[in-house]
């Protein structure tokens, strides 16, 4: 099964509810949420008539505009984040039936076909909430830093062009590249939890996306003098080992990133990495 | 990177990687001889050189499998590998936990096979705990008020001891005997899970297998070594389980050369 393939595995259902979508229906959706940080977090549902071709975002839209919920009583706008509206940016990210996804691609046609189907919308669970489905990926950039996941290029002379790289190697590297930094594979992890002591992040698992991240960047020709950096930080706690291959991260991918490979090509690295450390490290 | 931080790195890592060794090297390997030397009171008739007269098929795997219990009892320096492999179960078990209890499982909204081996390779961990101590504790360390019946295992009287401990009595099954042999069938099936599935995730936390056609090649032969396991394991339990225990007591003294006297023998 390709990572494509596995993202997908309910495309079948999906696929049958399109078939079956009832024209100028409304749709329940149950929304789940929260005034503010530590702030209690309650359910509201909202009866919304559907559009050819809406989504959740042209769903939350139309609540935006129209903030009274089924019972009739008027309440606040929902708050939510969203961007390119395209699955490029992963800013409205965010649990929907139960299963962490992009709203803006995520069509009402698939998931709600019929009259009075409801559309459960929940904000990220592993990130604290900032308001209703709006919630704080800090941590997330915060484990792309521990990797150092990015290419050395400041210097006081210019390093000139980089080496030649492969067909081959170019594809594999291009796979990596198309980490949008969503969260997904952070949300559907069990290994990865919810931390709001900023000071614990460090230490606590680092989630998929950075551990792919730091396979893409060891495996660039001018990133890879940082390796050994990443590789320290991901053989400490919270790095490597501490993935419990549950792979539910290369599943819930939306751009199909070969996520396992990564961990175990990291893994991989790790190996080698405290091999030589005990036999030719200086520390 | 300070001093402190470092010796940390380095000793998460070593505690890590050595928890996925211990699991094979000496447990998994320990688990793969334990299991053949047991079911061979289900195999053992094929045994043709356990033969004596009079021996029938359950006769001579009575025998093999007390000669094979007698081979180990006289093994050099058998304390050490016991003490090993306490050392080695007692560092896996504890260290399981702990890193088990760091995570929180969620197949109610990720229902991907993966996902449920996850849970369950934590789940047959906390059973094989329980089941390995009472698995110990009653036939190693004597704690026979932990056995129904009280019967106190010998190595000299293999078959026929561990019979009457998962059967409840001497004289078949009791109903609390008839849980401890189920209790024996769960645990011994959550144990060669465990090792099967952690043998397939050792492999790539090690890095041995990276590309998913590898981890998919990986996960048939261990799913292939865990089924040829669960059929040793289930072949052993049942086997005991429905050991007629003065058969295997009149092997048994057969083998210790004890004169036996068939018409004198109580019923």
């Amino acid at each position: 099964m390709s990572e494509a393939e596995a993202y997908s595995y309910d495309a079948e259902m999906r696929k049958a509810n399109r078939a079956k979508a009832v024209a100028g229906r409304s749709v329940i959706f149950k929304i789940k949420r929260c005034d503010g940080p530590g702030k209690p977090a309650r359910w509201e549902s909202f009866k919304v008539p559907i559009e050819e071709g809406a989504n959740v975002i042209s769903s939350l839209n139309w609540i935006a505009a129209n903030p009274v919920t089924i019972e009739g009583k008027k309440t606040t706008p929902v708050v939510w984040e969203s961007n390119c509206l395209e699955e490029v940016c992963g800013a409205c990210t965010m649990v929907i039936n139960g299963r962490v996804r992009q709203s803006c691609s995520c069509l009402i046609n698939e998931y709600a076909p019929c009259e009075g189907d409801v559309m459960t919308l929940e904000p990220m669970s592993k990130f604290p909430v900032i308001r209703d489905l709006w919630v704080d990926r800090a941590r997330l950039f915060n484990n792309l830093t521990r990797v150092k996941a990015w290419v050395p290029i400041d210097g006081t002379y210019n390093m000139g062009p980089g080496p030649k790289e492969s067909h081959d190697h170019q594809q594999m590297r291009y796979a990596l590249s198309e980490c949008m930094s969503c969260g997904c594979c952070l949300d559907a992890c069990p290994q990865f939890i919810k931390e709001e002591d900023e000071s614990k992040w460090d230490s606590s698992f680092i989630g998929a996306h950075a551990i792919s991240q730091a396979r893409y960047f060891n495996e660039h020709e001018t990133g890879k003098q940082l390796k050994a950096d990443r590789m320290d930080a991901l053989s400490g706690a919270g790095g490597i080992n501490d993935c419990g291959n549950a792979q539910n991260c290369v599943k819930v991918c939306p751009k199909g990133i070969p996520l396992t490979e990564s961990i175990g090509a990291i893994g991989r690295s790790a190996t080698i990495h405290a091999i030589k450390q005990f036999f030719q490290g200086k520390k | 990177m300070s001093e402190n931080a470092d010796s940390m790195q380095t000793r998460h890592f070593l505690l890590r990687r050595l928890h996925s060794l211990t699991g094979i090297v000496p447990i998994g390997v320990f688990l793969i001889v334990h299991l053949t030397t047991n079911s061979t009171i289900a195999w053992g008739g094929l045994n043709t050189r356990a033969q004596s007269e009079g021996f029938g098929w359950m006769d001579r795997a009575i025998a093999t499998f007390q000669h094979e219990v007698e081979f180990i009892n006289n093994m050099p320096l058998l304390l050490l590998i016991e003490i090993t492999l306490w050392a080695a179960l007692g560092f896996h078990s504890v260290l399981g936990v702990y890193y088990a209890i760091s995570g929180k499982s969620n197949t109610g909204a990720y229902k991907y096979s993966s996902n449920f081996r996850y849970a369950l390779q934590r789940i047959t961990g906390y059973f094989g705990i329980f089941f390995i101590f009472y698995h110990v504790a009653t036939l190693r360390w004597g704690w026979t008020w932990l056995v129904p019946g009280g019967t106190k295992w010998s190595h000299e009287a293999a078959s026929s001891t561990f019979a009457a401990a998962i059967q409840g009595s001497t004289d078949g099954f009791t109903p609390v005997g008839f849980l401890v042999a189920c209790f024996y069938f769960l645990g011994v099936s959550a144990l060669v899970f465990h090792f099967a599935n952690g043998l397939w995730t050792a492999a790539i936390t090690w890095g041995i297998t990276i590309s998913r056609p590898a981890q998919k090649r990986w996960g048939v032969i261990c799913a292939g070594l865990g089924a040829g396991l669960m059929l040793m394991a289930w072949m052993s339990v049942i086997g005991f389980a429905t050991l007629d225990y003065e058969q295997a007591s009149r092997v048994e003294q057969i083998l210790h050369g004890e004169q036996i006297h068939l018409n004198d023998e109580p019923n």
